[in-house]
């Protein structure tokens, strides 16, 4: 297992955010992480990578514990979300020249270039990203996450604010980067056609618990309770979601 | 700690202070504003008043110094509110940087900063009213030191108290020197102060230096005894302050601060 998470809990205050959490990740897969606003989604991430201390469970990351090896397994894991930018008055250029720096890039200028190019953004090196749409701030953001070459890649809502256009190639290059180099996701997203594209593998959260993890056929004929053919995400979030299920 | 994550946040922070009109205007408008300032004020208050000889040298020192505090301090906090107010902290914290290089490397910038601030407006001083401060310089050192250090544990009580109540306070970054200000007597003997905030004063590590570096300019040599009291409420100061940030720093952790947009 690359990832195991188990009986991972956080509460603030009263309010119990992920309550007793457990599930693994093998190298190499790319999983999904759903559930509606408020389920746990991103505070679990935000958890694994060490940004929020879990009020209980434990984390391990490439067979060593997150609480004792943050630095060291941090070298090669990566993350973005689109709620995370960047400063706003740096160029694209500068600001990912910075997290080349972090990562101690051996020819970091090479690594950004084709970075960019891989997203289309090439034209926007020198742009400040006060200049930038909220879709070139989104790919900036995957740039950012390719820069380490990680093994393992959290995703959170890496296609919201992309035209579909832009998405299916996003979509594309993360099947290249796991088919080519293995590289492990976990992906949260609203859009659950892109789950089921993307996804072998999908963990349900509701409330902060699974409620069902499996893929897609399986969670579906788990939550609606009858036999199908096909794998029918939206109709489970909206079971979910209106709470006819759990 | 790795040298090339530190160069990282230096690395960002130039770029902003490059980039960033505000802070080019904090680190130097503002010293050369206030050395004017103070130098026209000095000039006023010296002429036909029997005031002592170097009373103009002591409110420029005293302004430069004073300055020198105030920014550091200030810059500290504000490159930490930058990242803040632009939502990078996420960004940052989810790679293997760790907090004492974040901070070194903000210290390495603000200190930068620093000499550049100074080096303009001690350019001032000697152009505009012929105080030279590099005679000054080397017995002013310790103390200056004593001044640095203390500006550091405000700054990181700061920015601790910012990591915690997010910008909700982050208007201590440019007031909190400035409740400080009466007691360190940057322009005044501490003597001049009633007899209770006397007592406070010597408290303040600033109020030594302050001391310390009018003994010199009046020619009464250095005082150890005024840098030694600095030095040592400075080991208490500074003690504090990064316990004081180790443990909001775990906090905000915990509460799930880190991730909070504002």
């Amino acid at each position: 297992m690359l990832v195991e998470v188990e009986n991972l809990g956080k509460t603030f205050g009263e309010f119990h955010a992920v309550d007793n959490v457990s599930f693994g990740i093998e190298r190499g897969e790319i999983v999904g992480l759903l559930g509606a606003n408020g389920a746990g989604k991103t505070t679990t991430i935000h958890m694994i990578l060490g940004l929020i201390t879990p009020t209980s469970g434990r984390i391990s990351i490439f067979g060593k514990s997150m609480a004792t090896h943050r630095g060291e397994i941090l070298e090669h894991v990566n993350f973005t979300s689109p709620y995370a930018t960047f400063p706003f008055r740096l160029t694209v250029l500068e600001n990912l020249k910075v997290f080349a720096r972090i990562y101690n890039l051996k020819r970091p200028r090479e690594r950004i270039d084709e970075q960019l190019e891989r997203f289309g953004i090439t034209k926007l090196r020198d742009k400040p990203i006060s200049g930038l749409s909220s879709g070139e701030g989104t790919r900036v953001g995957l740039c950012k996450a390719f820069m380490n070459d990680p093994k393992l890649l959290l995703l959170d809502e890496p296609t919201a604010y992309l035209d579909p256009e832009i998405a299916w190639q996003v979509k594309n290059t993360l099947l290249d980067a796991q088919r080519e180099k293995g590289t492990t996701i976990l992906y949260t997203s609203h859009n659950m056609d892109e789950v089921e594209r993307m996804c072998k593998r999908i963990i349900f959260l509701h409330h902060g618990k699974v409620i069902a993890a499996g893929s897609p056929i399986e969670i579906t004929q788990a939550i609606l309770e009858e036999e199908r053919e096909e794998p029918a995400l939206e109709e489970v979030f909206m079971r979910v979601v209106k709470g006819k299920a759990a | 700690m790795k040298l090339h994550r530190v160069n990282a946040v230096i690395a960002r922070h130039l770029y902003e202070s490059r980039r960033n009109f505000d802070r080019v205007v904090d680190t130097l408008w503002w010293p050369v504003l206030d050395i004017v300032m103070w130098g026209f004020f000095s000039i006023y208050l010296t002429h036909g008043k029997g005031l002592q000889p170097g009373f103009v040298s002591m409110m420029l020192g005293a302004a430069i110094l004073w300055t020198m505090f105030y920014s550091f301090q200030r810059d500290m906090a504000v490159a930490f509110i930058d990242d803040l107010w632009c939502r990078n902290l996420i960004n940052l914290f989810s790679t293997p940087l760790m907090l004492s290089e974040y901070m070194a490397g903000i210290i390495v910038v603000c200190i930068l900063k620093v000499i550049v601030g100074m080096t303009a407006a001690s350019a001032i001083a000697w152009a505009a009213w012929s105080f030279d401060v590099l005679p000054w310089l080397p017995k002013f050192i310790p103390y200056i030191a004593n001044l640095l250090i203390f500006s550091l544990a405000v700054g990181v009580a700061i920015t601790g108290m910012v990591f915690r109540y997010s910008t909700k306070v982050q208007a201590l970054a440019w007031g909190f020197a400035g409740l400080l200000m009466p007691v360190s007597c940057i322009f005044y003997p501490v003597s001049s102060l009633p007899k209770w905030l006397q007592d406070v004063a010597w408290m303040m590590p600033m109020a030594h230096s302050f001391e310390g570096m009018r003994q010199i300019l009046a020619g009464n040599g250095f005082s150890p005894l005024h840098f030694w009291w600095g030095a040592g409420l400075n080991a208490v100061y500074f003690t504090m302050a990064l316990m004081f940030f180790g443990w909001i720093f775990e906090k905000a952790r915990n509460r799930g601060l880190l991730v909070k947009q504002e």
